[in-house]
């Protein structure tokens, strides 16, 4: 399909690129711990982007059976619209692609009757009395194609597995909500499903006592859910998109360390068993890792190709395109490194460490703070300032090193930047959450306000 | 649907032809026209759970039918899943195109954009970044299910919307205006003043302080007010949070006073030219004003026909899927709280406040049921009963039953504020939904910052 399209393509426009992708999923879904419904999902489509006239266009489908000539002219009617661009097209590798396992079979041979059993046994493990408990399990099997008119391929199959859990009880007017997952490529090992299911449990039982939440300006740790309100500023400002706009408060900073010196972060297409990774991106760069931070300081923002075109840098292959629309900037897999790497050796696993104690092993030492598991609201605000304030969702309160108890109606704020100065410890609870990897950190001086 | 074997039959089908405008600062990212197709079958047989097929390619519907079947099949259900009877209806509903977006040159909506941006861009250099995106589809919807319903929907939606992101140094702040209407072409002209006044704000927020966290009287503009029903009780009020779960039913039982007698809110999927209207659900029921809250009492609930039936209520008209990718759920359409006195206006409600917060402007907010997030995109210091200094960060944290039993102060000046964006839920987002609110004010909440 690519070939032709781009064959097509080559006689009436200067350049081309395009993306085909096929996914089918298939998922189970157990509601409060009855299996009731199973769907299957199958969709498939083309992406086209154009250079006429030194101008970009783009155009996609999902016809069933696309016509490449019909597809071409509203790329071009889209071009003639478009900005210029010196936009140049990866040429054929000149080695292969980089060799890193997307596909499982296990996975994909997975019947509906296993994606039903191994829902069964994670709502039968988490079953009380007092609880409504959601399972899903979904199964993913992609296939996706690259090509453009220099000359460069790029294809892989993939596979995907999330199995998520989510929990919730209600006693009187409290509300308590617990969830978790596992995502991979491969299907989880009895080692991750008992993971995810000491994982909640420890956070349910953490919390059915409820205690007054503290507050002034307190040291609190986040876990690596919780994270989430200090990591996405971070996320945005190392975007070349963001630096290009020179809305980025780290465009001038390379080099410059912003950070705790024991901080790095990367992004790693590479990473085995990742549902992220990938040898090649949307816009057929060849896939590496790109260092962010290197011990606190700003290092590589990243980039796809129109990006890095205009910043005058080369791609880090994080292009993505969906199907409608243009391809655009996406990390792949995020992966915090701190210290001397001992908690990045085995990021192939759900879980690095053995699922530990809540808080990572970082409360002992505090006399009075919180831990952070989940925040209401994150992303809605001012993100790329670095400032953040939200409830919490889901935090307990330390005392003289002990988890007291749950804590409801309190706010917590601050600033990622300010923040991450100084990491306070970092835990030995490192886990992949979605496509970040990241173990708990304890950060000083966050605001913790309550009614 | 004659050929399927199964107890239950439902099929939609749909066709969407879109456009996109996107500006980032001065350059124009995109400017595309899409077709998107695809269908979703779903099927129900006795004793046995929901079968579900989505796919893109058409021509396979009779082999999706059959999928499904087979799906449902290998559900086992102890209960059966019952439907609420509503009667089948066979109808053409085409909903005022309001100029047709499909004859509209690309090049006359670039215009249009660039204004608006032109609009942002203008104010300051200050302004480092613009963000601004125009969108439009005409969907064509057929539902069909073998109870002999047989509809025909014609929706069509415009979206404009804007962020002006101000800098100075080392401060990053951001004004945000968003327009999405149930309507076409000619309802999207004109707002210039609109997108200038936003930029002007985020100009104006980088010289403002972060507010003070703490518990506050607060009033709410018309804008957040209508986010905060939302979060706050609107969720609550879908059905399916409750109706498999014996404890957040008698937490939600029809009766229990929630509010003081000044607060009666509803939804009505079936107001007159909202971007949440549409005449009828994805299950074919027709849309309907269902009150939530009356002098403060719980009276309603939105449903599907599944949650009304194992409720022993009658549907609502709010199962709606975003597309043929997803399976209806309970959601809202157009949420609001109803005025309070006609005459009685913002001057009433501040007058008696010596030191409070007035938050207006709403970037977003999310719910856990219980507890609830809320982000103003702006607000004022209200000092000695008049509106005092402009404040940022302003993030209200609130809690369902503490928070809506301290409104007690409506004003009569009702807005609906039809906003782009949407609402999220079960990963189907964004769902075109509006919310309409008049001035409200809250005696006590919870406002996240410094203390």
């Amino acid at each position: 399909m690519i070939d032709r399209l781009l064959e097509t393509a080559r006689r009436k426009v200067d350049g081309a690129d395009a993306l085909w992708r096929r996914e089918e999923q298939t998922a189970v879904a157990f509601e409060s711990g009855r299996l009731k419904a199973a769907g299957i999902s199958e969709e498939a489509g083309l992406n086209l982007r154009v250079l006429s006239q030194g101008r970009m266009g783009v155009a996609g489908t999902t016809a069933a059976k696309p016509d490449p000539e019909a597809l071409l002219e509203r790329a071009r009617a889209s071009a003639e619209l478009g900005e210029t661009v010196d936009l140049a097209f990866p040429k054929a590798a000149a080695a292969s692609l980089p060799p890193i396992p997307t596909y499982f079979d296990r996975t994909a041979n997975a019947s509906l009757d296993d994606l039903i059993a191994l829902g069964r046994m994670v709502v039968e493990r988490l079953a009380r009395p007092d609880c409504q408990i959601n399972v899903s399990v979904e199964r993913e099997v992609d296939a996706t194609a690259v090509g453009n008119t220099a000359g460069a391929r790029g294809e892989y199959r993939g596979t995907g597995i999330a199995v998520t859990a989510d929990v919730t009880r209600i006693a009187g007017d409290d509300v308590l909500m617990v969830y978790d997952h596992y995502v991979g490529a491969d299907m989880p090992s009895d080692g991750d499903l008992e993971a995810l299911i000491r994982s909640i449990e420890t956070r349910l039982s953490a919390a059915l006592t409820i205690v007054t939440p503290p507050d002034g300006s307190l040291p609190v740790v986040f876990t690596p859910a919780g994270l989430a309100a200090v990591v996405l500023p971070l996320e945005q400002a190392l975007s070349g998109k963001t630096v290009l706009q020179g809305s980025s408060p780290l465009a001038d900073k390379v080099g410059a360390v912003m950070f705790d010196e024991r901080l790095s972060i990367i992004d790693d297409p590479l990473t085995p068993g990742r549902p992220a990774s990938r040898p090649v991106d949307d816009e057929c760069v060849p896939s590496r890792a790109t260092g962010l931070v290197e011990r606190g300081a700003v290092g590589r923002f990243v980039y796809d190709l129109e990006t890095a075109a205009r910043a005058k840098t080369q791609s880090t292959g994080n292009g993505r395109r969906g199907i409608f629309g243009k391809p655009h900037i996406g990390y792949t897999n995020v992966l915090f490194r701190i210290g001397d790497g001992v908690h990045g050796a085995h990021v192939g696993a759900q879980h690095a460490a053995p699922p530990s104690m809540l808080g990572g092993g970082l409360i002992a030492d505090l006399d009075d703070g919180l831990i952070v598991d989940d925040l209401i609201g994150v992303g809605q605000g001012n993100v790329i300032s670095g400032a953040f304030s939200h409830p919490v969702g889901l935090a307990y309160r330390v005392q003289r090193g002990e988890v007291t108890g749950r804590v409801k109606d309190a706010a917590v704020a601050g600033n990622a930047y300010d923040l991450l100065k100084r990491i306070g410890g970092v835990g030995t609870d490192g886990r992949w959450l979605g496509s970040r990897w990241s173990p708990s950190l304890l950060l000083e001086g966050v605001s913790v306000a309550r009614r | 649907m004659k050929q399927s074997r199964a107890d239950y039959t439902e099929i939609r089908v749909e066709r969407t032809w879109s456009s996109a405008v996107a500006f980032r600062g001065r350059r124009l990212e995109t400017a595309t026209v899409s077709e998107d197709q695809g269908g979703f079958v779903r099927v129900l047989n006795r004793g046995r759970g929901w079968g579900i097929a989505s796919f893109t390619s058409l021509d396979e519907l009779p082999a999706m039918v059959r999928r499904a079947n087979e799906l449902s099949r290998a559900v086992r259900m102890e209960e059966p899943i019952c439907l609420a009877d509503t009667a089948p209806v066979v109808a053409d509903a085409k909903l005022d195109l309001d100029g047709d977006v499909r004859g509209v040159p690309l090049g006359d909506k670039k215009k249009v954009l660039e204004a608006y941006n032109g609009a942002m861009l203008a104010v300051s250099k200050s302004i480092v970044d613009t963000q601004a995106s125009y969108r439009d589809e005409v969907s064509e919807v057929w539902y069909a299910n073998s109870e002999g319903a047989a509809l025909y929907q014609l929706r069509p939606e415009v979206v404009v919307s804007g962020t002006a992101i101000g800098r100075r140094n080392g401060t990053i702040e951001k004004g945000l205006e968003s327009i999405g209407l149930r309507k076409g072409w000619r309802s999207v002209q004109g707002f210039e003043e609109r997108f200038r006044v936003v930029a002007q704000r985020a100009v104006d927020l980088l010289d403002a302080p972060r507010v003070r966290g703490g518990a506050y009287p607060v009033i709410l503009d018309n804008e957040l007010a209508g986010v905060f029903i939302h979060e706050a009780f609107g969720h609550l009020s879908e059905a399916d949070f409750v109706y498999e779960n014996p404890q957040a039913r008698e937490m939600m039982t029809l009766g229990r006073r929630f509010g003081k007698r000044v607060l009666n809110a509803g939804d009505n999927g079936a107001a007159a030219g909202l971007r949440g209207t549409l005449p009828f659900d994805d299950e074919g029921t027709p849309t309907q004003d269902t009150p939530l809250i009356r002098e403060g009492i719980l009276v309603g609930r939105l449903h599907s026909r599944e949650t009304a039936a194992k409720l022993g209520e009658r549907p609502t008209g709010n199962a709606r899927a975003i597309s043929f990718r997803h399976p209806p759920i309970v959601r809202m359409t157009n949420t609001y709280i109803a005025p309070g006195k006609a005459g009685v206006g913002f001057n009433d409600l501040i007058r008696d406040i010596k030191l409070g917060v007035y938050a207006c402007g709403a970037f977003g907010g999310q719910t856990m049921l219980e507890n609830f997030s809320f982000t103003a995109g702006w607000g004022y210091m209200i000092r000695d009963g008049q509106v005092a200094e402009l404040v940022k960060d302003v993030v209200l944290a609130g809690n369902l039953f503490q928070t809506l039993d301290r409104i007690d102060h409506i004003a009569g000046d009702f807005t609906w504020n039809q906003m782009g964006g949407g609402c999220g839920k079960g990963g189907q987002f964004p769902l075109p939904v509006t919310e309409g609110a008049p001035h409200v004010r809250i005696e006590e909440a919870l406002i996240g910052g410094d203390v």
